[in-house]
């Protein structure tokens, strides 16, 4: 009998699962797809915000290409019981499955400021396609917008509702603007480049209420006793893994859910791919959630291959992000805010360009790169230096010129053979398709 | 299937191949704006090429989210510019620095091979890119570390 895959989720984990067991087995195998959603790809909703893609282009998968690809679905159904022991997941309208394997990706949700009038009208969070449409339909010419978080999410966005004419206004808690992508140094450049640009922002403040105004509009209260005027508040205060459904299932969860660099859960059939899995770091031994676009799409890959009765190890993720802001790009990799190694910071005085390094031993392990897009794209070694994190490899020789010349990337990258490491490796042990 | 092989010996800097791949991919004369690019290792006056491998696992075409990067019928990582919204993870995905974006029309673009008749290619007047059937490798790499090594190298040889 063919064997069943159960997908929970249908984001960008579950999705590349369901492509890659299809990749494999050419559509042997019977694959259910349970997800709360159609499937669609987060990364791209800032650009549906901005107005310049339409909502078909959001999608990753039609009704119609999953029923090409003998994909069962229950679409608009989210699971609620899972039980390990006879192989069986309960829907929320107590339609039970029974799988061979089981892939959670239910990846992970906003969570908002515990504050009054939090969950008010006009707040909205800009996580999901149902809450972009919100904000895209509330915004006009003009608004008053309150951001309140000023992490990647919030950054993601900025450009969309520049162009879309508001009126900006960023509040963080921490004493930062994007505190878990950039460092104190970064920062203060990012935030030097947005308020020349217009854009008010408020780090180390504290928000206590979100109230309505009477005639209409919203006013963030902050400890210091400012206020803030909106006539929309937009909360990117971070997220959580979706991991409630899971209670009394015996799965074992931390952050997220336990996984072996197979992406095998505490039980073996039990996979775990995406913001909801703790799984291999590719720079430690310990096991990290790294709630990143591309970490989702490898471990899907990964855990369909898996699936398909094709052996796969996972060597691990890598921390990594980029945004622009007004021109202004901001990226980071791996260990980028640990102080305890060997550390080469410039900032250069006559224009907006910061860069770290973060060595252990002869091998790069972290980096921030910052500058005037132009700049950045000219340069062109931001994949350079990922490659050099990713291939791990010995730049003792190197690290002397890199320190003095922490834009010299390119030569080094050449000269220590990091291409050569690099090519014979693939996710899946064969060529994409 | 035919790759780019680069011959680092037979480069003389001369910049024909970064002159022709932008005018080629963008329209402009703009070697910033080139796909292959060629490094100078000036303590030696050496030169070389560098540019996508058009590796196996493709790291640019699975990091894209809204499936815009493919495979062309001469085998290259290919970017559907209509498809690319310019999210850049493309970017940060590829550890060999050979995709590249477009601060003008906010797109990601990379070496497609020309449909199979790279311009580099065609310009080059010392054979130092050629176009065959040959293996995906590390062209340059043995070659920039020579010339970056021992006497008069910008790097000193330990003495052990």
């Amino acid at each position: 009998m063919a064997k069943r895959h159960v997908i929970v989720g249908g984001g960008t984990a579950g999705w590349n699962a369901i492509s890659t067991i299809r990749e494999i087995d050419k559509g042997e195998s019977e694959i259910v797809l349970v997800s709360d959603e159609n499937p669609y790809s987060r990364m791209v909703l800032p650009y549906y915000l901005s107005q310049e893609i339409g909502e078909s282009h959001v999608y990753t998968a039609s009704e119609t290409q999953l029923g090409k690809l003998n994909v069962e679905t229950r679409l608009g159904r989210r699971a609620t019981t899972l039980n390990p022991d006879n192989n069986r997941l309960v829907l929320d309208n107590g339609d039970e499955i029974d799988y061979d394997n089981l892939l959670i990706a239910t990846g992970s949700s906003p969570v908002r400021a515990p504050v009054p009038g939090a969950d008010g009208g006009d707040v909205h969070s800009f996580w999901t396609l149902g809450q972009a449409r919100e904000v895209t339909a509330g915004l006009k010419p003009g608004s008053q917008v309150a951001m309140i978080g000023a992490g990647f999410i919030s950054f993601t966005i900025l450009n969309a509702l520049i162009k879309r004419g508001v009126e900006l206004t960023i509040i963080e808690i921490a004493p930062r603007i994007l505190p878990r992508m950039v460092d104190d140094e970064g920062a203060a450049i990012v935030q030097g480049w947005l308020e020349e640009r217009g854009i008010k922002i408020m780090a180390g403040v504290e928000v206590t209420s979100i109230e309505d105004v009477s005639g209409g509009g919203k006013t963030v209260k902050l400890k210091s006793g400012a206020d803030v005027d909106a006539d929309l508040v937009i909360m990117a205060t971070g997220i959580k893994t979706n991991l409630e459904w899971l209670e009394g299932s015996g799965i074992e969860v931390n952050q997220g859910v336990l996984v072996n660099d197979h992406l095998r859960s505490s039980e073996s059939n039990v996979y775990a791919a995406g913001d909801v899995a703790e799984g291999p770091d590719l720079l430690s031994d310990g096991k990290v959630v790294h709630a990143i676009e591309p970490t989702a799409m490898q471990h899907g890959r990964v855990v369909g291959a898996n699936m398909a009765g094709v052996d796969t190890a996972f060597e691990g993720s890598l921390l990594m992000n980029i945004v622009d802001v007004l021109d202004l790009e901001i990226a980071s990799f791996g260990r980028w805010d640990d102080e305890e190694l060997e550390v080469v910071r410039v900032v250069k005085a006559d224009r907006p360009a910061y860069r770290k390094l973060l060595f252990e031993e002869g091998r790069l392990v972290g980096a921030i790169l910052l500058g005037r897009t132009r700049d950045i794209w000219a340069t062109n070694d931001v994949g350079m230096i990922k490659g050099l994190v990713q291939s791990k490899c010995d730049l003792s020789e190197w690290k002397a010129h890199l320190k003095k010349n922490p834009f010299d990337i390119k030569r080094a990258y050449l000269a220590a053979g990091a291409a050569g490491n690099l090519i014979p490796q693939t996710l899946l042990g064969r060529p994409s398709v | 299937m035919k790759a780019l092989k680069i011959v680092p010996e037979n480069c003389t800097g001369c910049m024909r191949c970064e002159l022709a791949c932008s005018y080629m991919q963008t329209g402009t004369f703009q070697p910033s704006k080139s796909v292959i690019r060629v490094s100078a290792f000036e303590t030696h006056t050496s030169y070389s090429p560098y540019t996508c491998p058009q590796c196996d696992e493709g790291w640019c075409m699975t990091a894209c989210p809204v499936e815009a990067i493919n495979i062309s019928g001469v085998g290259a990582k290919n970017v559907v510019s209509d498809i690319c919204v310019g999210c850049k993870l493309c970017t940060i995905s590829c550890p060999y620095g050979t995709i590249f974006y477009d601060p003008d029309l906010h797109k990601a673009f990379k070496c497609d091979l020309c449909s199979g008749s790279p311009a580099c290619v065609e310009v080059c007047p010392r054979d130092a890119i050629l176009y065959e059937e040959a293996e995906v490798t590390d062209w340059v790499g043995p070659f920039a570390t020579e010339r970056s090594k021992g006497p008069g190298g910008l790097l000193t040889v330990r003495a052990n």
